[in-house]
């Protein structure tokens, strides 16, 4: 009891208290008397901001270990420090209520409890501000959850509440053709995971019954006594068939090639809020399932399967660059350009080493940060110019100091710019690449340079050159107002993230060390023992691979 | 003057600052080394405080006149660099500081890992990527270089930049983005390992993006910038590359691992020399992009579009030698005297051939510009080609265990960036000083901006401003005999050696080299003609516009900086080569010696070697008699009546209308003219294969994702939606069935579990 006591619960309370203050403040206005339901609106978007940055205080308060203490690399060894009881939530078939975090979640868990007071500052005005700022809450709920659970069934169900109010930010907020985004969005995603619900059912009745779990069967959905028991699904075939279903599951969400089509639509569409957690986090999800389940359950499917890895990261980044060259759309291009991020994922996981996994972790986490910046800044040219048509406009940065600063900020640190956070990350997985693979690194190298090439373009067209110092070329979609700069609320969020990547560029150990020593873990309790199924790759891989080293 | 005199005080407070750094020594009993730190991190932090305090008081007048819009604290923080790295170079020359050649300070680990070895076991020692300092002789030239021309070079901008109406209430972003840059450079010369080498040195590449854009208005600064960042982008690229495969040759980027013995890599095991090979070729494709030469060198006259100081501190002070730096950098691979590997000599010959394809190519285009920066733009990549073929030559030189010509090819092109710099720096001052001057004439003349078409920078409106403005013009002249290699002045004591030590390459071991040899030979030759060229269209003959007769030297902070450029450009080489600065530069001796005059006069006049005596003197005759003599028989001629101008430059008009008038007209108009006023192509032909492959290409994709891929999925939509009629009818469109849908669903999944299991 004691420090353990206290500790015991906090995860649960940062994951369940979002949850109700929403759905409550939600129900206020129904339930209040009409005149004070009308003020009501201000009172609520306080709460809300209070809830998120009492969860950012704790989630913070949590990584300096002044309230219980994380056992960094501990999930994947069976045990974890942060316990609660776990209890049985549906008995009849062993789902339980059971969290922790590691290493591999409370990066992600922090980054959630980051963003979304941010977002909220961001849109601090929005209207109908009554629901949009308990949505944000209720979206914080599920997304914590998605990271803090460790049994697949809540993971299951928490991966799917996320669509819901993700689905209502587009819907009521979103753009003119929001309504098709919506749909697509909700569709596409939930077709995906049902995918990976069929795996993780398969998964469900192949555990060894555990008697005391409640359940009639004895199957139960723990993570940890998955990953525990020694060969989980014993038939080959059905391991790797398994595998690609949760693949199927998790790519989609990251996004990868050739399951990316709805993320253009949906950021396009949504809300300034939206756009930043589902690039911030919500696209994370993927590949933090990816490792969590996927690679730590069946590492010899992973390793069987490293050559489709490489050629789905390799698609993800060098295909969603190109295509971001194409667009005309600075949202549309700023969501390719995280498509084309998470290729390097892949390609981090791919190479099984420390170093390369690590900077995977880093790359969600520094990807966390500077892509809401980049979606904070295109919808402010929504917000004050009301278009996002590269070449409308030109010479904004005479009338928009802030929002051009913020732009060439976030711009420089997304295409891999020194001394901030996605540099680190770059780095790392690409040497990692290297070592591996040999000259297969020219490919994502290269790409670097058409990625400069199209966040660099954007930039000229919009907020630089124009034939007059004092006016620039103000948008059609302005309808002669006077262009305007940033409010003071977007400003303070965007210059909370750019403070952010920059801080964690020149000092990349602050969460680099966690990540390290995890993926050291990773790799010698999970990933070495696997190895050996290199062998079974085609032959003619083996030898491209050697050809290129 | 007296303006002048107004405004030096504004200085006075930075004084106990500055005096603040010897302090440090008896108060906290700090090294120089220790306080190393402050060379970057007090620009660094410069920086925002600039920028903030900049936005916050835009348009206050305290701010503007106190504070320059910046420039003070831009200046005190440049001054604190420059003082520390005095410091250490006292320390340093003084021998009260014993490191032979090294010295490394470890700040903070930036990042650690382990690694998985090829036989699946983890390394127990754990990988770590630090943060440091390293000093040696070559990084303390290069740092104090950057650190006193970036202090001079803000000290002129503060006449420069803030006279110009234009850039009111935006100087505040160019001081911080000119300390950034700094920053990086000084960053760039002390890391202690090749990655923060790199980190830095993209720094710099994002500053030289900002710095060239700074009038981001106009259409030909955002394109130029972009141009620049770009094109030195690509060789980011490739030398990224290069630092992967050095890690995994040596476990590390760090210069101690590295280059305490490079023939052995990680795990004792003797490095594969066609594996480093190809490392150090993609280091030296960066260098090449960096240093603008051939065939990345487009960006560089482009790069003109910023202000004339930040052209100054691209060209003089920072970005351009960083290349130059890392290819020095690359010494210990090749010297096979210590440890380095043998067979390496084809990348020194590349090295060498880049150098002397970019030499004589700039020097050519050279010749037919009339954009006063542009002529100095080119100047710059044809002396920086120099560098590189004297540096390739070196490496080779090194590699084949010729040591010591190997040190005075070193040494030469060390000495050579420094005494570049030097009179670059002034040259760019000098010739801002002059556009600046012409530009206030013409406003003064016509109001500004009155639609009359007028290019301050172009040569053809100038001519006859030798008597109004004899601090510049004599300033320009000794910085172009610095760099035509004039006896006795600046750069001819480094190009010299250059030259000599090519020649002596190809002469008595690889016939290769006499391509690069002869290329630089005739460079020398029209180095003479371009730079005589430039300063006799600007300042002698007879006014070419009548803004010409309005132009005074007039604007305040920009004589000192010029004058104290000008005593180093004159003086400075013969005195360092006096002090045997090519023998200090390579290492070759701990100790300074002293050589005498006579001595070094005749080491450098009539050495032993016939060849090098005679190449020496082909050298002389061609840079300092023929091409001036060509270049005044074309643009030279005595001043209007009436106009005297001070001494020397005086005799220097006159004598240039002696030697006749030769009409050019003719080859003007040739098509060999032609291509090189367009560049020869380079430039033409890169847009042309970019545009007709790279953005067709992403178009054509970007439709491919939209109709293909999309239209896959959307086609699967629409015909499972035909397929099932009943889930058609489900398909409300409103957000409450959706949710019940998935509600349902989720019941039912529940539902069938319990199936299973009961």
């Amino acid at each position: 009891m004691g420090g353990e006591c206290l500790s015991l619960d906090i995860l649960t309370i940062m994951t369940i208290t979002p949850i109700f203050t929403g759905i409550i403040l939600l129900l206020m206005p129904q339930i209040l008397p009409k005149d004070v339901a009308t003020n009501f609106e201000k009172v609520t978007r306080n709460i809300s901001m209070g809830i998120a940055l009492g969860i950012l205080l704790i989630a913070t308060m949590l990584f300096f270990g002044t309230i219980g203490s994380i056992d960094w690399t501990a999930i994947m060894q069976g045990d974890y420090v942060l316990k609660n009881d776990q209890f049985s939530l549906i008995s009849s078939i062993g789902v339980q209520w059971k969290v922790g975090a590691d290493a591999l979640s409370f990066p992600m868990i922090w980054l959630t409890a980051l963003l979304i007071p941010i977002s909220m500052l961001v849109e601090w005005d929005a209207k109908r501000g009554h629901l949009f700022h308990p949505l944000l809450l209720i979206m914080e709920g599920a997304l914590l959850g998605v990271f803090i659970t460790l049994d697949l069934f809540m993971f299951y169900v928490f991966w799917e509440l996320t669509l819901i109010p993700m689905f209502l930010l587009i819907l009521v907020w979103g753009g003119d053709d929001r309504k098709y985004a919506a749909m697509k969005f909700f569709i596409y995603t939930f077709t995906a995971s049902v995918f990976m619900l069929i795996g993780i059912l398969i998964m469900y009745f192949h555990t060894t019954p555990i008697p005391g779990i409640g359940s009639m069967s004895g199957h139960h959905f723990d993570l940890v006594a998955m990953t525990g028991q020694t060969n989980l699904i014993p038939s080959e075939g059905l391991r790797h068939f398994v595998w690609i279903l949760l693949l199927i599951g998790f790519a989609t969400k990251m996004p990868s090639v050739p399951v990316h089509t709805w993320l253009p639509d949906a950021h396009v569409q949504a809300p300034t809020a939206g756009s930043m957690l589902l690039a911030g986090v919500m696209l994370k999800m993927g590949a933090y399932g990816f490792l969590r389940i996927a690679v730590t359950i069946f590492p010899e499917s992973t390793v069987v399967f490293i050559p489709l890895l490489i050629f789905l990261g390799m698609a993800s980044l060098v295909y969603g660059a190109w295509v971001c060259m194409g667009q005309t759309n600075l949202k549309r291009m700023v969501a390719y350009s995280s498509v084309s991020h998470m290729g390097l994922i892949f390609l981090g996981i791919a190479t099984m080493q420390p170093l390369g996994i690590a900077g995977a972790l880093f790359m969600m986490f520094a990807h966390g940060i500077i892509s809401p910046l980049l979606f904070a800044v295109a919808g402010a040219f929504k917000h004050h110019y009301h278009t996002l048509e590269i070449g409308s406009m030109r010479g904004i940065a005479h009338h928009s100091p802030y929002l051009s600063g913020h732009m060439m900020l976030g711009w420089m640190a997304s295409l891999g710019l020194p001394l901030m956070a996605g540099f680190v990350a770059e780095v790392a997985i690409l040497i990692a690449f290297w070592i591996e693979f040999g000259w297969l690194v020219m490919l994502p190298a290269l790409t670097l340079i058409i990625t400069a090439t199209y966040y660099l373009t954007s930039m000229q067209k919009t907020i630089f050159e124009s034939d007059d110092p004092h006016q620039g070329k103000l948008p059609d979609s302005l309808h002669g107002e006077k262009p305007r700069d940033i409010t003071w609320h977007e400003n303070t969020g965007m210059f909370i993230l750019g403070i952010l990547t920059i801080l964690f560029g020149i000092f990349p150990f602050i969460f680099w060390d966690m990540m390290s020593s995890w993926s050291t873990g990773f790799v010698s309790d999970v990933l070495i023992d696997a190895m050996h199924n290199k062998d079974k790759w085609n032959s003619s891989v083996k030898w491209l691979v050697e050809v290129l080293k | 003057m007296g303006q002048n005199k107004h405004e030096y005080p504004l200085l006075y407070p930075l004084i106990p600052l500055l005096l603040l750094v010897p302090l440090m020594k008896f108060i906290f009993g700090m090294d120089s080394f220790e306080a190393a730190f402050l060379i970057v991190v007090v620009p660094l932090l410069t920086f925002p405080t600039i920028l903030i305090v900049g936005q916050i008081f835009n348009k206050n007048d305290t701010w503007k006149e106190k504070y320059k819009e910046g420039g003070i604290i831009a200046i005190g923080s440049l001054g604190i660099s420059l003082s520390v790295t005095l410091w250490i170079l006292i320390d340093y020359l003084s021998g009260t500081l014993h490191f032979s050649n090294l010295t490394v300070i470890e700040w903070f680990q930036w990042i650690s890992f382990d690694f998985l070895q090829s036989d699946y076991t983890i390394n127990p020692e754990r990988r770590i990527i630090g943060v440091g300092i390293w000093i040696d002789s070559i990084s303390l030239m290069i740092l104090f270089v950057a650190t006193f021309l970036c202090f001079l070079i803000c000290w002129f901008s503060m006449g420069y930049m803030n006279t110009d109406p234009i850039n009111e209430d935006r100087n505040h972003r160019f001081y911080a983005e000119f300390v950034l840059f700094s920053m990086g450079m000084f960053g760039m010369v002390l890391a202690d390992s090749f990655l923060w080498l790199f980190i830095f040195w993209e720094i710099m590449g994002l500053c030289s993006y900002l710095l060239i854009g700074f009038y981001y208005w106009k259409v030909s600064a955002a394109y130029a910038a972009k141009k620049a960042f770009l094109t030195t982008r690509i060789g980011d690229v490739f030398l990224m590359v290069g630092l992967f495969i050095l890690y995994d040759i040596y476990g590390s980027l760090s210069f101690e691992v590295i280059f305490e013995d490079p023939s052995t890599g990680v795990a004792g095991a003797l490095v594969d020399s066609n594996q480093l090979f190809w490392a150090l070729l993609l280091l030296f494709v960066g260098a090449v992009g960096k240093s603008a030469q051939f065939p990345l060198h487009v960006w560089l006259p482009d790069a003109m579009e910023g202000p004339t100081p930040v052209s100054a501190l691209i060209h003089a002070a920072t970005m351009v030698n960083a290349g130059l730096y890392l290819v020095a950098r690359m010494v210990p691979f090749f010297d096979v005297h210590h440890h380095g590997l043998a067979g390496l000599e084809n990348l020194a010959i590349i090295i060498a051939f880049i150098g002397g394809i970019t030499a004589f190519m700039a020097a050519s285009i050279a010749f037919v510009q009339n954009d006063i920066k542009k002529v100095l733009a080119y100047s710059t990549m044809s002396q920086l080609a120099y560098i590189f073929t004297g540096l390739g030559v070196a490496l080779w030189f090194y590699n084949t265990d010729h040591h010591h010509a190997a040190a005075i090819a070193f040494g030469a092109s060390m000495f050579h960036l420094f005494n570049h710099a030097m009179a670059k720096g002034m040259l760019f001052m000098a010739s801002g000083s002059v556009i600046h001057e012409v530009h206030h004439a013409h406003d003064h003349l016509h109001d500004a901006g009155d639609g009359h078409d007028f290019d301050p920078q172009d040569m053809r409106n100038m001519g006859g401003l030798a008597s109004k403005m004899p601090i510049t013009a004599t300033a320009m002249m000794f910085g172009s005999m610095s760099i035509i290699g004039v006896p006795l002045i600046g750069g001819f004591w480094s190009k010299e050696g250059i030259i000599a030590e090519t020649w002596k390459a190809a002469l008595e071991e690889e016939p290769l080299m006499f391509f690069p040899a002869i290329l630089i030979l005739a460079t020398a030759g029209m180095t003479g003609f371009y730079m005589s060229r430039m300063w006799l269209m600007t300042f002698a003959g007879e006014p070419k516009s009548d803004v010409v007769n309005h132009v005074h030297e007039s604007t305040p902070w920009i004589r000192e900086p010029l004058l104290i450029l000008t005593a180093i450009t004159a003086l400075g080489g013969f005195i360092l080569a006096l002090f045997g600065a090519i023998d200090f530069l390579s290492n070759n001796t701990d100790h300074l010696k002293m050589h005498g005059i006579l001595e070094t006069l005749e080491h450098a006049f009539l050495p032993e070697d016939l060849n090098t005596r005679l190449i020496g003197w082909i050298t002389i005759v061609l840079s300092f008699i023929i091409g001036p003599i060509l270049a005044s028989r074309v643009h030279g001629g005595s001043l209007k009546d009436g106009e005297k101008a001070i001494q020397p430059i005086g005799f220097l008009v006159t004598l240039s209308g002696k030697f006749g008038t030769q009409d050019v007209e003719e080859l003007s108009k040739s098509q060999l003219s032609e291509a090189l006023q367009n560049r020869l192509y380079f430039d033409n032909m890169y847009e042309y294969v970019i545009s007709k492959t790279i953005i067709p290409f992403a178009s054509m994709l970007a439709w491919f994702d939209r109709t293909i891929i999309d239209g896959i999925i959307k086609q699967i939509e629409s015909k499972s939606v035909l397929g099932s009629l009943q889930v058609r009818r489900v398909t409300t469109g409103s957000a409450r069935d959706y949710i019940l849908m998935a509600a349902v669903g989720m019941l039912s999944i529940f539902v069938l579990i319990w199936g299973v299991n009961a």
